[in-house]
């Protein structure tokens, strides 16, 4: 189980990033972290010709927090630092929560938040964290900048918009609003493993009157989903055991997720509902007013 | 306690491991480490399709390619091997012969087409993907179902069907006692595909010495001597009409030959006259050429010069599928030999999961007749396996299916037994020998005996200490035949687990976790286990098996002093150099310091069929080197004796000193005996002192036995399992190495909740492996298996060596307990487990939670 | 054979050599460096064995490219002895017959080793959590676990208790 051969290039800066792509385009892979990449590529499934290796890049590493709006998580943020960054549990607490379920600890240590994103693996946290968080995607090439709402970055399995010459530089997260809250759960075969179904909420509340959800789905088809029926089930309603429960059942039958070797589509339809209650209740449990 | 000496008294203490000196620093030596000067990399091209004929092969390109040195197709091997012949004949029995490689047809998926040698891993690798292959698909043939079809694709021609064995042993008037019976009950379960998966995967290194092309064969092995037995026969050049010459011409290989022969035919008469010939019958009836292929293979052997060297490091565990001779390992020997290169293959693990040994796939059908008190009265069981295409290598499925022949009964009292055994082929991986390979007798028994229990509404607990042969019955008989004598102790196991489990406080404690809408389960089961079994369990196996059992071991003293013991065992994680350095030790009278074993080269070690598996290892090889050690023991005594002008009688040994017993001041050293010992016989190379002793076990090796309990709790929302408890009651005779014992069996459980509740070797319906990483084939972390109690009855038996053996018994007990404490949890939702695979899927379906959408 | 200049410290000391840019960190440490302590049991990430310490922490080496490493500072199993002293890690796993055949053992080792350097007393569930990237098939992991918490009883009376 040994990796094919490839052109190795190592840029030093962005620009140099861009121009490989620009130059090689589906031919041309990025290697951040390679957690996901390099087993592909070790099993054969992967065989790009030109692998461009973006660990010298600088600046690709950092956390920031330009104005007051956004988290920026340039391309090489470790889902270790995601996991204990301060700035990143303020400001992007899905995140934060999301990333020990992550593989293990050695996978996190040089695992990409960018990475795990471009990759999209509907079956990852990273993905549907962006898609519950309404994080934008800024995509790079020698065209220029685009920025791409979440909703409309994953588009098919291990498939997003990024064009075959740009890079997922960087992904901003919109600074978690006070009113807001949070939960992320997941139910895996084992500890460590891709969920069998997770979801990651985001849930705003004024007065015990929720203003706004996003549930995103991940483990449940070839993307992450957000269950648009569920969410407008809760918008405007107080917060209620009943009211979950309804979400849960919306849930349920609007998902149409797949059979494996691990789990029935009527088992992921029903997980699917009990993480929704599950992770509404987390989210909720420390916020009065409930009925 | 050592009767010899028993001074030094380490046998029972928790020694810490000699392994570990090198196995915690890095310092360890796998087969993957060793490197030969100019060792090339081989990697196998393996067949993407289940059952299809190869209509062409094209390996120009590979040949081309940057780093490749050699190809080989299976018509190449072909060319250069003998097939694998048929070696274990029964009644009702038909063994295909089978090639090294693929010529003309594949059998699996992952079935071997091509080899590609070059100059690293990645280079040959790269070569694979350059050939070129033309398959024709056959109808594959996925399951049992459509191997039991008639009309099912033949998965081997010259069987004339897919079911290569059925045989039918009946014990008692089964139909009478049946009649008589209150009640007769009968369930279907079914066992699924579940694989060995040490951390190591297999791997072997052929060197070629460049100077006079002797092969030394560096492999994880649980048996040296019958992998290196293997490629003698199977591979070489001579052709059988020169090795008949050969034989003729040369007198003095004649003669050791026939001194051999005469020897093992003296050793063994009594195993050798129990041997039946209606086995030989049922193989020739099919192919009578298989007759000839192995008369070719002996005469083959007569002639060759020079046998293999095979050693063997340490290795990466094997849990039984390295007790199999690899037919990866019989293509890389031709090939090295034809191209006159050391060849190194590590298989990797996607091959390991598709090829590397499966197991465990059966359906059984089980009934029972029972009166309305809870006594049984009859068991009549129908098993069918599933052993793939290819037959394990010596033994396979035919095989087990005797041992779970004898050991269905259990411990339980029967008026009769009836079991028919079938073993049919299909287009999978290869089932092999895992960890207990007849374990499925004690699933089905003790989830049966629930069922039995459940459905008469009395305790599971009460059925079998109702049914249990007592000590006072002993001594007695299974109704299969083994004796039973005081190491048959599985009621007092059970008896002691109840006390621990206390079965009353559950109650309280699984009606308050109802409350809180959590499902509790205590589930049993027990067992006895042949380990590795009286003579008369091994004649009931198949007449003559007991030629296996017979063991040496050689213990020498050196002109220094230094003690030397040599093994045929094949230590792969047991700890065989900590326990036998304590057996040797105490034997002795010195420190285990002083003690060095020497294992896995056959040029060193002496000649076994066996190796270390079937949990020989303590009560044979132990008891083999226990009485090498009382050997040389006696001639150490008898020149030191002579040397301190006493009588032997009258010599003690305490901690490596010599002396008059009541004198120790002027005691002698091992060296100095050693020394004078040598002057005395002039000689000056040789150890001072030599033994080799052959250890029978005909009247010792009795029974294994245990019970295991455990408590499940089950969340009906995520079908979630957890195992808040988990106990174990095991008596194996006295303990070694209590940590040894600890971790033998809390591995054995461990693989057994693996295998209820997360491993599945799944296939599809075109018998398509889907589980071929590590994020499809669930090896449970340290998040999933609990913390296990062990407790140890210890039960001497009379025999001149009463260990037992402990390896196999926590994966027989355990997939019992477990899907017995499942049902228990789910009985308020009439659930009836009836496989023993239950991935939160099935758990919910069970409980009616969800369908089967 | 195209090849790429690397360099990095490993275990104290450091190498500079030239590999095929496909060459993974894992087989860069066994076949060219010959420390064969670190081992291969899986090559996609799942099962640990190759676990080692990048930078201080844990990483699995089948799953980096061995260009990856340029400049890091990297700890095998061979590297855990201080002259000839054993690690605590090593004399605890000893005590506790942590484990049995040895193949999985430097990957847990090297995890156990960075879970110590950052919490010094885990709880026995917060060592199970963390050991949970490597997999052993032979114990049952109850006897590895016992061993970190010895090792966490040794760290505690020795003074230089955070050395990895």
């Amino acid at each position: 189980m040994k990796i094919p051969r490839f052109d190795y290039h190592r840029p030093e800066s962005l620009d140099e990033v861009l121009v490989l792509l620009a130059e090689h385009g589906d031919e041309a892979k990025v290697l951040a972290g390679g957690q996901s990449l390099l087993p592909m590529m070790a099993l054969r499934l992967a065989a790009p010709a030109h692998l461009v290796d973006i660990g010298r890049v600088r600046g690709f590493e950092t956390v920031s927090l330009g104005d007051a709006a956004e988290v920026t998580l340039g391309a090489l943020v470790r889902q270790v630092t995601a996991e204990r960054s301060p700035d990143i549990a303020r400001c992007a607490p899905l995140i934060h929560d999301a990333a020990p379920h992550i593989a293990h600890r050695a996978i996190r240590t040089v695992g990409t938040v960018c990475g795990s994103i471009a990759h999209a693996d509907p079956a990852a946290e990273m993905p549907a964290v962006a898609l519950a968080a309404g994080a934008t995607m800024v995509a790079k090439s020698t065209n220029g900048t685009r920025e791409i709402a979440a909703d409309d970055f994953f588009l098919g399995y291990l498939h997003t918009a990024l064009r075959a010459d740009e890079m997922l530089a960087e992904v901003r997260f919109p600074v978690w609003p006070a009113t807001a809250t949070h939960a992320v759960v997941e139910v895996s075969r084992r500890h460590g493993d891709y969920a069998l179904v997770g979801l990651a909420c985001r849930v705003e509340i004024d007065g015990g009157v929720i203003t706004d959800a996003a549930l995103a789905f991940f483990g449940v088809g070839t993307t992450p989903v957000r269950v648009a029926e569920a969410e407008r089930v809760l918008a405007g309603q107080q917060l209620s055991d009943d009211l979950f429960a309804e979400a849960a059942n919306v849930v349920s039958v609007s998902l149409s997720p797949g059979a494996d070797i691990h789990a029935s589509t009527g088992y992921r339809r029903r997980l699917a509902g009990v993480l929704t209650r599950r992770a509404l209740t987390r989210a909720t449990t420390h916020i009065g007013g409930r009925t | 306690m050592s009767a010899a000496s028993g001074l030094s008294g380490l046998v029972g203490q928790s020694v810490t491991r000699v392994e570990d000196d090198r196995l915690l620093t890095g310092r360890g030596r796998y087969v993957a480490d060793v490197d030969p000067p100019g060792v090339l990399h081989a990697a196998f091209l393996r067949s993407p399709l289940a059952h299809a004929r190869i209509k062409r092969i094209d390996v120009t390109a590979a040949k081309r390619a940057p780093g490749v040195v050699a190809v080989f197709t299976g018509a190449d091997i072909a060319r250069l091997t003998r097939p694998f012949p048929p070696l274990f004949m029964l009644p009702g029995l038909y063994t295909p012969s089978f090639p090294a490689m693929c010529a003309d047809k594949v059998r699996h998926v992952g079935d071997l087409v091509a080899l590609v040698v070059a100059e690293s891993r990645y280079a040959a690798e790269d070569g694979l993907e350059l050939i070129e292959v033309d398959y024709e698909p056959l109808p594959p043939v996925a399951s049992i179902a459509q191997a039991l079809s008639p009309t099912s694709e033949l998965v081997w021609e010259r069987a004339g069907g897919n079911v290569l064995y059925d045989f039918t042993d009946t014990f008692g008037d089964v139909d009478a006692i049946f009649a008589a019976a209150d009640r007769v009950i009968t369930e279907r379960f079914s066992c699924h595909r579940q694989s060995n998966q040490p951390m190591e995967t297999r791997g072997t290194v052929i060197e070629v010495d460049p100077d006079d092309g002797h092969l030394t064969v560096h492999s994880a092995t649980q048996s040296s001597h019958a992998l290196r037995w293997v490629i003698a026969a199977l591979t070489g050049k001579r052709s059988t009409l020169s090795s008949l010459r050969r034989f003729v011409t040369d007198t003095e290989r004649r003669r050791g030959f026939i001194t051999a022969a005469r020897q093992f035919i003296r050793d063994n008469a009594q195993e050798l006259r129990r041997q039946d010939p209606a086995g030989m019958r049922a193989q020739f009836s099919k192919d009578r050429t298989s007759i000839v292929g192995i008369n070719l293979l002996g005469i083959g052997l007569l002639g060759k010069d020079d046998y293999p060297t095979v050693k063997a490091h340490d290795i990466g565990g094997a849990f039984g599928s390295k007790a199999q001779v690899a037919r990866e390992d019989i293509a890389l020997a031709a090939a090295a030999i034809e191209i006159g290169r050391s060849v190194k293959w590590i298989e990797d693990r996607v091959e390991n999961l598709t090829d590397g040994g499966q197991a465990r796939e059966e359906d059984l059908a089980v009934s029972i007749a029972v009166d309305h008190d809870g006594t049984f009265r009859g068991l009549k069981v129908d098993i069918i396996i599933d052993q793939g295409a290819f037959p394990g290598f010596p033994a396979g499925a035919p095989g087990f299916t005797r041992i779970i022949k004898t050991m269905l009964p259990g411990s339980y009292h029967w008026d009769a037994f009836e079991v028919r055994s079938r073993v049919v082929a299909t287009n999978k991986g290869k089932y092999v020998a895992y960890r207990g390979p007849w374990a499925n007798e004690t699933w089905a028994r003790e989830r049966m005996i629930d069922v039995v229990a459940r459905t008469l509404r009395l305790s599971p607990a009460e059925v079998r200490l109702k049914n249990m042969i007592d000590e006072s019955d002993m001594p007695t008989a299974m109704i299969t035949g083994p004796r039973v004598d005081e190491t048959m102790s599985t009621k007092k196991t059970l008896t002691r687990a109840i006390e621990l489990m206390d079965p009353e406080a559950f109650e309280n404690e699984r009606r308050s976790a109802a409350a809180e809408g959590r499902y509790l389960g205590l589930g049993m089961a027990c067992y006895h286990e042949a380990a590795p079994g009286h003579y008369e369990y091994w004649d009931s196996i198949n007449p003559g098996t007991n030629l296996l059992l017979a063991e040496r071991a050689r213990a020498t003293v050196d002109r220094d002093g230094a003690i030397v013991v040599y093994t045929p065992q094949m230590p792969h994680g047991q700890s065989h150099e900590t326990t036998f350095a304590q057996i040797v030790a105490d034997e002795l009278g010195v420190p285990r310091e002083d003690v060095r074993l020497v294992w896995g080269d056959t040029d060193k070690t002496p000649f076994t069929i066996g190796g270390t598996g079937g949990s020989r290892g303590a009560p044979v090889g132990g008891g083999a080197v226990r009485r090498a050690s009382r050997e040389v023991r006696q001639l150490i005594v008898e020149q030191a004796a002579q040397m301190l002008e006493a009588a032997p009688e009258d010599i003690d040994v305490v901690a490596g000193n010599v002396h008059v017993k009541g004198v120790p001041s002027r005691g002698l050293t091992f060296a100095e005996i050693a020394h004078e010992a040598t002057v005395a016989k002039r000689a000056r190379t040789e150890p001072a002192f030599d033994v080799t002793s052959t250890y029978r076990g005909h009247t010792d090796c009795g029974w294994s036995t245990a019970t295991h309990a455990c408590i499940v709790e089950i969340d009906l929302e995520t079908g979630l399992v957890k195992i808040p408890r988990y106990v174990v009651v095991e008596d194996c005779g006295p303990v070694i190495n209590p940590a040894v014992v600890d971790g033998q069996v809390r591995g054995g459980v461990a693989q057994g909740i693996g295998a209820v509740l997360y491993e599945h070797c799944a296939y599809d319906d075109a018998a398509n492996p889907q589980a071929t990483t590590y994020m499809d084939y669930l090896i449970p972390t340290a998040m999933e298996i609990p913390d296990i109690e062990v407790h140890h009855l210890e039960t001497l038996s009379p025999g001149e060596n009463d260990f037992r053996g402990i390896g196999e018994g926590g994966m027989i007990g355990a997939p019992a307990a477990i899907t017995n404490a499942i049902e228990d949890a789910l009985a308020p939702f009439g659930a009836r487990v009836t496989d023993q695979y239950l991935p939160p899927t099935r758990i919910l379906q069970l409980a009616h939670v969800i369908g089967h959408d | 054979m195209t090849t790429v200049p690397v360099a990095f410290a490993i275990n104290g000391g450091r190498v500079e050599f030239r590999v095929e840019p496909r060459r993974t960190l894992a087989d860069a440490i066994r076949d060219d460096l010959g420390l064969s302590g670190t081992h291969l049991g899986c090559e996609h990430g799942v099962c640990g064995a190759c676990t080692i310490l990048l930078d201080g922490q844990p990483a699995r080496s089948c799953l980096m490219l061995a260009v990856q490493a340029e400049g890091a500072e990297i700890t095998t199993i061979e590297g855990l002895a201080h002259r000839d002293e054993p690690h605590p890690i090593q004399q605890a796993m000893r005590e506790a017959h942590g484990f049995q055949c040895g193949f999985c053992t430097p990957g847990f080792l090297m995890s156990a080793v960075a879970l110590l350097a950052e919490n010094p007393a885990p709880t026995r569930d917060q060592i199970r959590a963390e050991l949970s990237g490597n997999l052993c098939r032979c114990t049952g992991y109850q006897s590895i676990i016992d061993g970190v918490e010895i090792a966490v009883r040794l760290l505690a009376t020795t003074s230089d208790g955070a050395r990895t």
